[in-house]
């Protein structure tokens, strides 16, 4: 079988939906720059891509239309490359990128764009015309249940306490806040051009005078006597994240970095109620798949949609805490839905080659009762 | 002369909210202050001002989106921007040499024909300008604005002879058209005219209280009976805050001679003193007279003995067996108890005070009725409420305790008089003469005195004010809708459409409307008569059904509050004229009900329309699901526009008294080719829909945003905004959706919650969270 290989990881900066700076600029217009970025990063020949595959969990609006096909003119790329738009919700562009892996593997196509974005700004969680079926919904009506509310189950389940949580959220924060003191987001941030004002070049949702005092001083954002606050939950985000994916063979032909392989993959399904402890099975079902088990990873990424659920997972898979999310993890930097699965890939692949180890995880939990995981393994 | 930019030096509490009325007016205002050099951004003074405005209450500004009209700026870097505009107000320290100097900076960089204006409130005119050029006596006079300058309609002048009539007429245009105030011009005297006798009233109403042991809550009601607001004097003090108080009083002493009244009274009271020393300095500190005491998690209202400076529960305290009538308001008067007493000392020193300062203070008594009415929101300006008690009647009073009778009553005659049709007031040497309004001003109070209505009942009546337009007018209990009033507008719709060509739904009530007449639900409910209901419903539906496909067009023109019933009836006509201080929603949700006239449909028609919304069929009806479950008032005229209540066709009038001409104005030109609307008709997503909003409720209940009952009354609303049993393919026509409103009406008023809901509003007027 064909080895695939992450090459290159571009994202745009993470910015809060409705105040950050991003707000005012289309979705589509922000992924067009990070894919021109991410080209321009790579010594790859436009022509020999196969597909743009990109991520989006709420593709209407200005995010509807097959918008990765209408990003190949945005993008000033060659009009061969043909365009799909998936969704899995926030796993959204990391399925882009195993839709990329399977068909190079099946000797579809060599060289893959898989990116992902998300205007939390400009296009509602949950979209513009919410219709549910009304039927499924009276029979069972946890299929259509809110994010927040699966957070509290979780806490309730697994006894996470409140504080614990705002440890989790708080660390988050202080580990973002390192990195970007360190500059280690400068090699992957792209700086975005909106029509008017300034270049958008740092990310805008961290916290970083966060202290968990003020936190504790916060109402519970989805259940009044709940434990999920704003500050424990990832914030609404406007954002967008591209990887170039493509066979081992092609990248040491065209003498391509090489971040690191995919070594496996997987999807999983739960109770849509406890979506957040979809990576647990995910993850299992990938490492399996590897021959490996979780002693062997030496970094993680598993996405922060809530701290509560990030903690119900880590009750479930013994992760060493040196290993996770090392740069932060979403409820600092920020969620934009369907661009997530790109990010933490690209993240993870390009810290093993920064952190110098040799086997990763990126994974993460799916609304409706999901998981989606990645390993990845270095390039020696 | 087009006033296109104003110029507002000094960012205090008058000068920025001064500068946000002329914002709300769409006009673009530099705001400068002073440079506070502890802070490194020069205009931080300006702009804190600003923010400030976005915060307080009641809002100065109409919409926040005004605020981005005002620039901040310094006036050591950027006094020069007062080259561009029309206007400067100065509204800097009470301080005689600052204010010289920055007229003279003024002078040299203004464009040579615009005004300069001072918003002093205590330096007369005559020391402002002594020592300025003549050029700058042509070009400058006072402009008092009243606290807070959003809601106060009073604007005082004070002019120099030498004025330039050109820049006045411009300034006044502005004043009275676009920041909505009544312009009255004062002699240069202190106080002017609001002030020297509000003060006056209010100094004598503490001391009086004081001395004859008065209680503070009943002396604010023993003055509601007069029409005065009902915070009365000592409610009043506090909004105003005490702390000002001893700078008032030294001010006048200062200014007045030893032989005035009011200088013979101008001391601070001791419980006052002992209050400010405390910090009781009223509403913007701990409290004042009133306070609001936290027990229990409750607010509870307390009030202060002014002997013993305790606080105690304020219970309701009401006169009883006194109306508003003048004979009523006499024969309390003449009452031997405390109250009267009380009320007689403080409205004939009030009374004579103000016959004393004719015409020292204004040209005549109906220039200070204005003053009063505008400035302090008194009902009737004092000479006009002695005028309605008597003259005769209170001249023989004065002479009966061997008080002095004011020259200007000596002879007895009325104040106030009718002559060919139109109201004079008395004049010097016993002449009456007519009372002028500005060109444009059109008011119902005038046809009245010459005319009697062309249909008339207890609660609403029709006039023709001129022009083949006729004026719908309600004048129930707070004007709410009720069988008579609906009954009368069939009957006036059928008669404008044979005899005349448009009609504008218009009354001089503080409030438009506060909706229909809930206390006619209560028997039918009581009793189950639920056909009693839905003939209530029907009745409704079809008169304004009526109003909205009749022949001719319909101009609703409303003011104040526009609820429920209120607003459903706007909502039909074919254009709205607002005044700008417009408080509209359909609050329906609050006695757990919802529209039912008509008011679901024709939201959601216009949100349907609205070109900027997201496409599909869920955003308007999100929207719409929004305004009406959470009870969404609009804040002003310009925030309706935002909810669609108003259409952007229809327009905003700054000044209250404009309004039926302006609303006259739009009705004639919509009868040139008038043309009935077309029905509308409604794609609606049925049960899919139904459920989003489901969803959408459960969360908010959930997060403990909504009750369980509120949940119950938003699915009800959710059966008719989502058409519930329709299919998005399929047409609903209006009638359709006026069942559905039907049927979520009586359904909830079925229910014991909804009960409840309606008993405590009728009981307390405060809405019941259940």
């Amino acid at each position: 079988m064909k080895n695939v290989v992450i090459s290159a990881f571009s994202r745009s900066p993470f910015t809060p939906a409705h105040k950050g700076a991003l707000a005012a600029v289309r979705p589509d217009d922000i992924t067009a720059q990070v894919i021109k970025a991410l080209l321009k990063k790579s010594a790859v020949n436009p022509e020999d891509i196969e597909d743009l595959i990109l991520g989006c969990a709420f593709p209407e609006a200005e995010q509807g239309l097959n918008m990765a096909r209408l990003l190949v003119h945005l993008a000033d790329l060659p009009i061969k490359i043909a365009g799909v738009t998936v969704n899995r919700f926030c796993g959204s562009s990391m399925q882009a990128i195993h839709m990329a892996a399977g068909a190079i593997q099946m000797n579809a196509g060599e060289v893959f764009i898989c990116a992902g974005v998300e205007s939390m700004s400009r296009i509602p969680m949950g979209g513009f015309n919410s219709l549910p079926n009304p039927d499924l919904y009276q029979r069972f009506p946890q299929a259509y249940i809110s994010m927040g509310e699966t957070a509290e189950n979780l806490a309730r389940k697994y006894h996470i306490s409140r504080s614990e949580q705002e440890q989790f959220a708080y660390l988050s924060q202080q580990k973002a806040l390192q990195a970007v003191q360190q500059g280690r987001f400068s090699e992957e941030i792209v700086p975005v051009y909106p029509k008017k004002g300034k270049p958008v070049s740092a990310d805008g949702c961290l916290r970083p005078d966060s202290s968990l005092e003020a936190m504790a001083e916060l109402k519970p954002a989805f259940l009044a006597d709940g434990s999920v606050t704003a500050a424990t939950a990832s914030p609404l985000t406007d954002g967008a994240a591209a990887v170039l994916v493509c066979s081992e063979a092609y990248a040491d032909r065209h003498q391509l970095n090489k971040l690191a392989r995919i070594k496996s993959i997987a999807v999983s399904a739960c109770e849509p109620e406890i979506m957040g402890i979809g990576p647990v099975q995910a993850t299992k079902k990938a490492l399996q798949r590897a021959a490996l088990s979780l002693q062997d990873i030496d970094l993680v990424e598993l996405n922060e949609a809530f701290a509560a659920q990030s903690l119900a997972v880590l009750k479930e898979l013994s992760i060493a805490n040196d290993t996770l999310n090392i740069d932060g993890g979403a409820i600092a930097l920020g969620h934009p839905l369907g661009a997530t699965g790109a990010r933490i890939t690209g993240k993870v692949a390009s810290l093993l080659q920064r952190e110098q180890k040799r086997y990763a995880l990126a994974t993460q939990c799916i609304g409706g009762g999901q998981g989606i995981a990645t390993i990845l393994e270095a390039v020696s | 002369m087009k006033i296109a930019r104003v110029a507002v030096i000094g960012a205090g509490v008058m000068g920025s909210a001064i500068a946000a009325q002329i914002a709300n007016a769409g006009v673009a205002v530099e705001l400068l202050d002073r440079v506070d050099e502890k802070q490194t951004d020069r205009d931080a003074i300006a702009r804190a001002a600003i923010t400030r405005l976005l915060k307080i209450k009641p809002a100065p500004l109409m919409h926040p989106r005004n605020a981005r009209l005002i620039r901040p700026g310094n006036i050591e870097d950027d006094l020069e921007r007062v080259a561009t505009v029309d206007w400067v107000i100065e509204a800097v320290i009470e301080d005689l040499a600052v204010k010289q100097d920055l007229y003279r900076k003024l002078s040299e960089i203004c464009k040579p024909k615009i005004l300069i204006s001072s918003n002093t409130s205590t330096l007369p005119l005559a020391l402002l300008t002594a020592g300025q050029s003549e050029a700058f006596k042509k070009r400058f006079m006072i402009t008092h604005f009243f606290n807070p300058p959003r809601y106060m309609r009073l604007l005082e002048l004070v002019v120099p002879a030498e004025i330039d009539t050109e820049l006045f007429d411009a300034v006044t245009q502005f004043a009275d058209l676009c920041l909505g105030k009544g312009c009255v011009i004062c002699k240069d005297t202190p106080g002017f005219i609001a002030n020297r006798i509000g003060t006056f009233w209010m100094q004598t109403a503490v001391l009086q209280a004081i001395q004859m042991d008065v209680p503070v809550q009943q002396a604010d009601a023993v003055m509601a009976l007069f029409g005065i607001p009902k915070t009365g004097v000592f409610g009043l003090l506090d909004l105003i805050g005490l702390d000002l108080m001893p700078h008032v009083l030294k001010g006048f002493k200062q200014a007045l001679a030893a032989d005035d009244k009011l200088y013979q009274i101008a001391v601070l009271p001791e419980p006052v003193q002992k209050m400010i020393d405390k910090g009781y300095i009223g509403r913007k500190g701990k409290g004042g007279f009133y306070r609001l005491q936290p027990v229990e998690k409750q607010k509870i209202k307390q009030v202060i003995d002014l002997k013993t400076g305790d606080y105690h529960v304020a219970e309701k305290f009401k006169i009883k067996d006194v109306t508003h009538k003048a004979e009523d308001l006499r024969h309390f008067l003449e009452s031997d108890q405390l109250l009267s007493r009380y009320a007689w000392r403080v409205w004939a020193d009030t009374f004579c005070y103000a016959a004393s300062l004719m015409p020292e203070i204004a040209d005549n008594i109906a220039t200070v009725d204005r003053a009063m009415r505008l400035g302090y929101n008194w009902r009737f300006g004092p000479f006009e409420l002695l005028d309605r008690l008597g003259v005769r009647w209170f001249v023989e009073r004065l002479q009966q305790q061997q008080m002095q009778v004011p020259a200007l009553l000596a002879d007895g005659n009325a104040l106030y008089c009718v002559e060919e049709g139109k109201q004079h007031f008395l004049g010097a040497k016993g002449r009456y003469h007519p009372l002028q309004h500005a060109a444009g001003v059109l008011l119902l109070e005038d046809i009245r005195i010459q005319a009697t209505p062309i249909l008339h009942n207890a609660s609403a009546s029709l006039w023709d004010i001129g022009d083949g337009i006729v004026c719908f007018e309600m004048h129930s209990k707070m004007n709410t809708l009720d069988p008579d009033n609906l009954g009368l507008l069939q009957q006036s719709i059928d008669k404008v459409a044979h005899e005349y060509r448009a009609m504008v739904i218009y009354n001089e009530a503080e409030n438009f409307s506060a909706g229909a007449n809930l206390t006619l639900l209560t028997p039918a409910i009581q009793a189950e008569d639920w056909d009693a209901v839905k003939a209530i419903i029907h009745l409704g539906q079809n008169s304004y059904r009526m109003l909205k496909y009749a022949p001719f067009p319909v101009v609703g023109a409303p003011t104040g509050l526009a609820l429920g019933g209120g607003c459903e009836i706007l909502l039909h006509c074919d254009a709205i004229q607002a005044h700008a201080e417009l408080y509209m929603g359909l609050v329906e949700v609050g006695v757990g009900l919802v529209p039912a006239w008509g008011g679901c449909k024709e939201l959601l028609r216009r949100w349907m329309s609205y070109p900027k919304i997201a496409q599909g069929p869920i955003p308007p009806i999100a929207k719409v699901f929004e305004l009406i479950g959470m009870a969404k008032v609009s804040q002003s005229a310009q925030e309706a526009r935002d909810f669609l209540f108003l259409a952007k066709s229809d327009g905003i009038t700054m000044n209250r008294d404009r309004l039926l001409s302006d609303a006259k104005s739009r009705a004639i030109e919509l009868a040139e080719k008038y043309q009935p609307p077309e029905p509308a008709v409604f794609y609606l997503p049925g049960k899919s829909g139904w459920a989003a909003l489901d969803i959408a409720l459960h969360n908010l209940y959930l997060s403990g945003q909504v009750t369980a009952y509120d949940v119950v009354i938003g699915l009800h609303l959710a059966t008719v905004l989502s058409g519930v049993d329709t299919d998005i393919i399929q047409p609903l026509s209006e009638q359709e959706l006026l069942n559905l409103e039907l049927e979520a009406f009586l359904a909830l008023l079925q229910k014991s919650e909804t009960l409840a809901r309606l008993e405590h509003l009728l009981k307390t007027g405060k809405p019941l969270k259940n």
